[in-house]
């Protein structure tokens, strides 16, 4: 599938080292979509902690 | 469900553009045609008093065709629309070829690109290949034109050889999604700013949003600098050059800079919402006069120079688009989930502020 068309690619992609690097890219994309998405939703649940503990006016709106 | 399905969406689009950035292999090229002696040519015979050149590529696969097939290794030499095609004298090795340059003592130009046709490898080009110091120019001399039929490659999919860049062209990927990314974010702070001063300090939900899209962006636009400032290292050979592209780019970033900076500076939360938002519009618009407009009007060491500031058919083809533009709309969810989170963090520390105090 892969061709291999000049000596650098053919020891990078013969070594199996081009899938090592994209393996470790994908994982750190990975990761920081699921910090992301554990991120938002914790804060959106503060969000409504706070909103119920202490009801008042949108803080967007206050002057 | 939908309000996630962006961004997992823009998660995919990453990781298929990581992915490829990797695996799919650069395609042959050209990289020197070179003058040799006769001394160095084993096969050279001594009454050839033409001057012979040596054909360099890299990943090319000229050894590669059977006995029948050898001879369709073409080399032509081009200067506008005038052609001449050279003899291959022999073949090295896959990447090695040596060529007779047995021109005429009148020409048209001195400077002649240099294209190599070959059934596996498609047409490969050297601009300004071949030099040449001893023939007459004559501006309107007409020289033969042979017909040359273009070939495609016929290997796998594979991204485009470009001189001085190489493997390098897998930045594309990651540098310049950043600039559109911090278009975008900027273009969402410009429209809040209209918003906001719309609303005439009524609420300042849209100052909000203005902050974290210039948030946001600014980090954008740091990765961009950074980016772009280690690829010209390598490509370039220095950090930085004094050019209006690359200038134009820090000096947009330093304009948002001084937003934040204006807006820390403020305390009253009504002078402060109204202040920003002009001095965001103003921001924007210096965004599309040095990113997007002056650098078609001025000569740029940066692709598409002189014209369009981003690319053209010379610097993005048809293989790179398919990573390429997954990996624009890729990076511009991810920054607009980024903003988005910007923005809740932003609301929850006022709040939060507020509470407190």
């Amino acid at each position: 599938m892969i061709l291999q068309v000049n000596p650098l690619e053919g020891f990078f992609f013969g070594s199996g080292k081009a899938m090592v690097a994209a393996g470790v890219i994908i994982i750190i994309i990975l990761g920081l979509a699921i910090w992301m998405f554990r991120m938002e939703s914790r804060m959106n649940r503060l969000n409504q902690r706070l909103d119920m503990e202490n009801p008042g006016p949108s803080d967007s709106d206050k002057s | 469900m939908i309000h996630r399905s962006w961004k997992i969406i823009g998660l995919a689009l990453l990781v298929y553009v990581a992915a490829m950035s990797f695996i799919v292999p650069l395609g042959p090229g050209l990289i020197d045609f070179q003058r040799v002696t006769t001394t160095e040519r084993l096969d050279a015979s001594p009454e050839q008093d033409a001057p012979f050149y040596e054909l360099i590529g890299i990943g090319t696969h000229w050894n590669a065709l059977n006995e029948e097939q050898s001879g369709q290794l073409k080399c032509i030499l081009k200067h506008e629309s005038q052609l001449a095609e050279l003899p291959v004298v022999s073949i090295t090795d896959d990447q090695h070829a040596i060529v007779k340059v047995d021109l005429p003592d009148t020409l048209p130009s001195k400077s002649w690109d240099v294209f190599v046709i070959h059934p596996i490898d498609g047409t490969l080009l050297l601009e300004n290949g071949l030099f040449l110091e001893d023939q007459t120019i004559e501006e309107n001399y007409s020289w033969t034109n042979p017909s040359i039929e273009q070939l495609e490659s016929t290997l796998t999919f594979h991204f485009p050889f470009q001189p001085r860049i190489f493997e390098s062209i897998r930045n594309l990927m990651w540098h310049v999604p950043m600039w559109f990314t911090m278009f975008v974010l900027m273009g969402i702070g410009f429209v809040a700013s209209i918003k906001q001063l719309s609303a005439q300090n009524k609420t300042f939900q849209f100052d909000d949003q203005a902050l974290a899209s210039v948030q946001t962006g600014i980090f954008f636009g740091a990765l961009g600098l950074l980016t772009g400032s280690l690829w010209a290292r390598y490509t370039w050979g220095a950090w930085w050059v004094d050019d209006p592209q690359l200038n134009g780019a820090l000096i947009t970033v330093m304009v948002y800079a001084g937003y934040l900076v204006l807006r820390a500076s403020v305390q009253n939360r009504r002078q402060r919402a109204q202040l920003s938002a002009v001095y965001n519009l103003f921001a924007f618009t210096i965004l599309v006069i040095l990113l997007m407009v002056l650098p078609r009007f001025t000569e740029s060491l940066h692709p598409g120079k002189g014209g369009n500031p981003g690319f053209n058919t010379y610097d993005l083809d048809s293989t790179l688009r398919w990573v390429f533009y997954p990996a624009v709309l890729g990076w511009i969810l991810w920054g607009v989930w980024m903003y988005r989170l910007r923005l809740q963090f932003n609301r929850l520390d006022e709040k939060l502020k507020r509470i407190l105090h």
